[in-house]
């Protein structure tokens, strides 16, 4: 079969790599498989081939003889990509003279050719895990999917580690069933545990990962870091997360290459620099874009295409440019303040040079002094190739209720079928008979008994046992509801006379007032007023600064990050010959720490306290990112609380933490009482307070994606308003009435495991165990400090009874 | 704790519940409970806690017990949605309990007066008692002082160390009171008070003014 493929290639004077052809191999032998591949290396040739190859195979007369229905399925995460891989695809099928179709089909899909595509399936479909739930929401799917031979899971490191990759374990623990000869494909950038991304895909203990193998690219592309390097120090800021002070250092970067990408972390800084940018240089207007996931989709492609063509000199963007899309131009990538990940550092850095031998370039640009520490590690990270993991999620309920949902929607479920099938998953493999009857009990009675009085309707049960939804208004508000991205409640920002611009978080407009000027896509826009799910806006001459804030997740560094910061934090102490060029620069700051305080050393942890306007600093370094630094101030804080009634705040970057109060806390007595224990630390948190408004939050997504919540049909926000109660009322009376639920559990699960890594914090205690601790009374705030003590976005904790805490507050009521 | 005030000579106690009780009339005022949202919801597929339901009559009978008042008065969005099987729940509720009941209309009292009037549950859109006016949507009235619900009131508070929080109230400006909501499963709307504006916050079991 393969000169089939190798003469194709030849004629478009290519050379199939070795992977590609190990794939081929594989696929036409039935083998199941994970490739290992970056972007832009040919990896859609690797799998489309195969697939098309393999119908050539079992359909000798393919040119004359189109044999209808589906045969392969492409699930990309980002609906943006789809159109690249429809061409790939196109190319094979037409060239190879096959009649074979290739079809599209996400939320972007009209509904006109969604129902063609009901009543004739395209041969090749690409479609979003989502879309595909929905599929498996229709009835008779199970016809739709019978022949099918392949399913190939793009960019699975993307959906791994996230629930959206739970949804997919899901589906295709279905489509294993239904369909009769298939063969499971994921392709993966790198990651630290691409084994077990495997497994995940194709299932634990299934035969299928007994058939498979993990193939892997190899390509050796070089990547250069560079960090810019402020000249003066001396007034190189102390915090701040815009980075504009060096804006004029990318300028010369900008103009000494083809296009130049530069990635932003949020995007509100991406509005940001992009205003700026043009503002100090008009010269580029008409050659500077924006792209990020809320501008509209017409512009986002635009700008796609601009980049293509050679049209633009730069676009600042955000994560939406991380994925897909093949832009050979860029020859520059600038990544404005950390990207607190490798991975996503190398992916982005991989964005310029993308023809294969050439070489990817990328500036890290620092927003505040701290940061230097942390381009130095990057670029010792991506030396050593220092990938994180992405950590799969177990038992996720909620995703199993919709899952459950969606099959009663569609053709019914006999639950002794389906135990077996989700049971051979990687998220439920361990799942109790017990857990899965509570599933089919909340399903059924919207509890575990049976009362008169209770209303509650979803799923029936039939009398042989089938579980379905009869009702038709069920079906429909769970089809609308599939999914398990749960965002803010979003307005779309319009203009008065008609034309979408983009969508903001409610949120934000809400605190607008009629007349507001505020920076959108790019423009200065005025806010006229909200109709039904709209904002009206005309466009303004006004300078603003009021720029949407989203509530992006904020990212934490991973275990191996950590650590490299720690070693580059302590070549501080180095002569400077032996330090980086970064570490070098930072010389004047070190020593302001060293004059307030110390830069500590492997065998120590620093602790400062100092006393501003604010009320009482006490800070902590314990250098393990983000994520751990919440859990152990949220911890410490816990247990000082025992010791003597306290009320605080916490804040926390990747360095340390800081727990602010407005009475001084006995650092001697944390000491003395061995506070940082490991011992008793899993009951000690689940105590904190903290810990429930964590969970309170991580319990939004759940109740929506198990459907306890509904969030409306799009563009009809107030119609089914009755409906809609706000998910913060309900974890309140679970917590007070039905604490043995399984949904406000998992809520406390993934808190504990996925937000503040319990595994990894019990290490860093440990760690700390070790060490010397070092308490300095500073008179000032440090640099070290700074960035946190600054931090608006803070947590609360308090042990003290409410009203004590309301007699001191009430002097500063807001009137 | 409760606490006192004095309005128009007048005695009113506020109770930690989210109740106020007359005293010179012997008459409980009570808004916003929202019987049958919970069921509303169950029937619609959300599995709200069916404990929750419940615990809206257990506080009833908690704040009836304390005032043992001659006449409650409900000030709208008694019930949340049309009629379900919370009703008959109230039904027994309204039987045992050894008080004239009425109920001054909201928004969401949607529900045939005629169900309630088998109940003896007087129904009015508004009520005037001396100079004291009682309604479900706040309104200023010359020469009255108006009762009422509807927006559930919160405050938040702000202390040293960036504290923050925000927690249910009674809100009185100079010739209005507005009420918490009682209910169990019902959200809180933050006001912002001005200088003459009166705010006697709930927390845990005690009213403070804050």
């Amino acid at each position: 079969m393969f000169h089939i493929a190798e003469s194709w290639f030849q004629q478009q004077s290519w050379k199939p790599f070795p992977f590609q052809k190990q794939t081929w191999t594989a696929f036409l032998e039935g083998k199941h498989g994970l490739l290992n591949a970056p972007t832009g290396s040919g990896k859609t040739y690797a799998l489309w081939f195969p697939i098309v190859l393999n119908y050539i195979h079992n359909h000798p007369d393919y040119q004359t003889k189109h044999k209808k229905g589906l045969k392969a399925v492409w699930i990309t995460p980002l609906r943006a990509l789809s159109q690249e891989i429809k061409q790939s695809a196109e190319r094979i099928t037409q060239d190879l003279g096959t009649q074979m179709t290739v079809g599209i089909r996400t939320g972007d899909t009209s509904t006109k050719e969604r129902s063609k595509q009901r009543t004739a399936m395209p041969d090749l479909l690409i479609t979003t895990p989502e879309s595909l739930h929905l599929l498996l929401s229709s009835k008779g799917y199970a016809k739709l999917f019978k022949d099918c031979t392949a399913i190939v899971v793009d960019e699975w490191h993307e959906l791994l580690g996230t629930k959206r990759g739970v949804q997919m374990e899901l589906g295709l623990s279905r489509l294993k069933t239904v369909c009769k000869n298939l063969r499971i494909w994921g392709i993966s950038a790198t990651i630290g545990n691409l084994e077990q991304a495997r497994e995940v895909l194709l299932g634990p203990t299934s035969k299928e990962l007994e058939n498979s193998v993990l193939i892997k690219a190899e390509i050796n592309k070089k990547i250069t870091v560079k960090s810019i390097i402020p000249e003066e120090m001396e007034t190189f800021p102390w915090r701040g997360h815009l980075g504009l002070h060096l804006l004029e250092d990318v300028i010369p970067i900008i103009n000494n290459s083809k296009t130049t990408l530069l990635f932003t972390n949020t995007r509100s800084q991406c509005e940001i620099w992009f205003q700026k940018i043009l503002e100090q240089h008009p010269e580029y207007a008409g050659e500077l874009a924006m792209h990020h996931g809320s501008i509209n989709k017409e512009t986002r492609l635009w700008v796609e295409q601009a980049i293509r063509n050679e049209s633009l000199r730069a676009v600042v963007c955000t994560s939406s440019l991380d994925l897909g899309v093949d832009f050979a131009p860029v020859e520059t990538v600038i990544q404005i303040g950390g990207p607190k990940g490798v991975a996503r550092f190398l992916q982005r850095a991989g964005r310029s040079g993308h023809r294969p031998g050439k070489e990817s370039v990328i500036y890290f640009l620092p927003t505040h002094a701290m940061e230097l520490i942390e381009a130095s590690a990057m670029q010792k990270a991506v030396r050593h190739h220092a990938v994180e993991d992405r950590i799969p999620y177990l038992n996720s309920f909620d995703v199993l209720l919709q899952y459950l949902t969606t099959l009663a929607v569609s053709d019914g479920f006999y639950p002794d079928e389906i135990y077996e099938e989700v049971k051979q998953t990687f998220c439920y493999q361990a799942l109790s008979e017990a857990q899965w009857q509570w599933l089919l009990n909340f399903l059924v009675m919207g509890s575990q008994s049976l009362k008169s009085y209770d209303e509650y309707k979803k799923v029936e049960v039939e009398d042989d046992g089938k579980f379905i939804v009869n009702s038709r208004a069920v079906a429909m508000r769970h089809r609308f509801q599939i999914g398990t991205i749960v965002g803010d409640a979003t307005i779309h920002v319009r203009y008065q006379k008609g034309g979408y611009i983009g969508s903001i978080e409610e949120y934000f407009i809400s605190k607008l007032s009629p007349g507001d000027v505020f920076t959108f896509a790019g423009r200065n826009l005025e806010f006229i007023r909200i109709k039904g799910m709209s904002a009206h806006v005309v466009n303004s001459t006004k300078r603003t600064n009021k720029v949407p804030s989203w509530m992006g997740g904020r990212l934490s560094f991973s275990a191996k990050m950590s650590e490299l910061l720690r070693e580059e934090l302590y070549t501080a102490e180095l002569p400077q010959n032996e330090q980086s060029p970064e570490i070098q620069s930072l010389a004047p700051m070190f020593t302001k720490q060293r004059e307030e305080s110390m830069v500590p050393q492997p065998h120590q942890f620093l602790i400062e306290t100092f006393k501003t306007s604010d009320g009482y600093h006490h800070i902590f370094y314990p250098f393990e990112g983000r994520a751990i630094h919440e859990g152990m101030s949220s911890l410490l804080a816990y247990r000082i609380s025992l010791l003597t009634p306290i009320t605080c705040s916490l804040a926390f970057n990747d360095c340390g933490f800081e727990l602010l109060s407005d009475k001084k806390i006995d650092i001697q007595a944390i000491l003395d009482n061995d506070l940082f224990t490991p011992e008793y630390m899993l009951s000690d948190l689940q105590k904190s307070l903290n810990s429930n408004e964590m969970a309170r939050r991580k319990f939004r997504d759940i109740a929506v994606i198990s459907g306890m919540v509904f969030t409306g049909y799009p563009e009809k926000g107030v119609k089914m308003k009755h409906l809609q109660s706000s998910s913060e009322l309900l974890f309140d009376v679970f917590k007070d009435f039905e604490d043995d639920n399984l949904l406000y559990q998992q809520a406390y699960t993934e808190t504990f495991e996925h937000q503040l890594e319990e595994g990894r914090l019990r290490l860093a205690l440990e760690r700390i165990a070790q060490q010397e601790i070092v308490w300095k009374q500073c008179k000032n705030p440090t640099p070290f400090s700074f960035p946190i003590i600054t931090d608006r976005l803070r947590e609360k904790l308090s042990n003290e009874k409410l009203a004590d805490r309301i007699k001191r507050m009430t002097a500063k009521l807001t009137r | 704790m409760s606490q006192t005030i004095q309005i128009k000579n007048q005695n009113f106690t506020l109770h930690p519940l989210g109740g106020l009780f007359w005293e010179e009339k012997s008459l409980l005022l009570i808004s916003d409970v929202h019987l049958g949202k919970v069921n509303h919801f169950r029937k619609f597929g959300a599995a709200v806690p069916r404990k929750a339901i419940h615990q809206n009559f257990v506080l009833l009978d908690r704040i009836v017990a304390d005032f043992q008042p001659f006449q409650i008065c409900f000030l709208g969005d008694l019930f949340h949605s049309s009629l379900n099987k919370e009703w008959e729940l109230f039904e027994n509720w309204v039987a045992k309990t050894p008080a004239e009941i009425i109920l001054v209309t909201g928004n969401h009292d949607i529900i045939a007066p005629e169900k309630f009037e088998k109940l003896d549950v007087k129904i009015f859109p508004e009520l005037i008692m001396d100079h004291f006016l009682l309604t479900h949507h706040p309104e200023e009235r010359e020469g009255f002082f108006t009762f009422c619900g509807h927006i559930h009131p919160a405050v938040k508070l702000k202390g040293l160390g960036r504290q923050q929080l925000r927690i249910p109230c009674f809100f009185k400006s100079e010739h209005q009171m507005v009420l918490p909501a009682f209910g169990e499963f019902t959200g809180t709307h933050t006001l912002k008070p001005s200088k003459t504006d009166e705010v006697f916050a709930i927390v845990e079991d005690m009213v403070v003014k804050v």
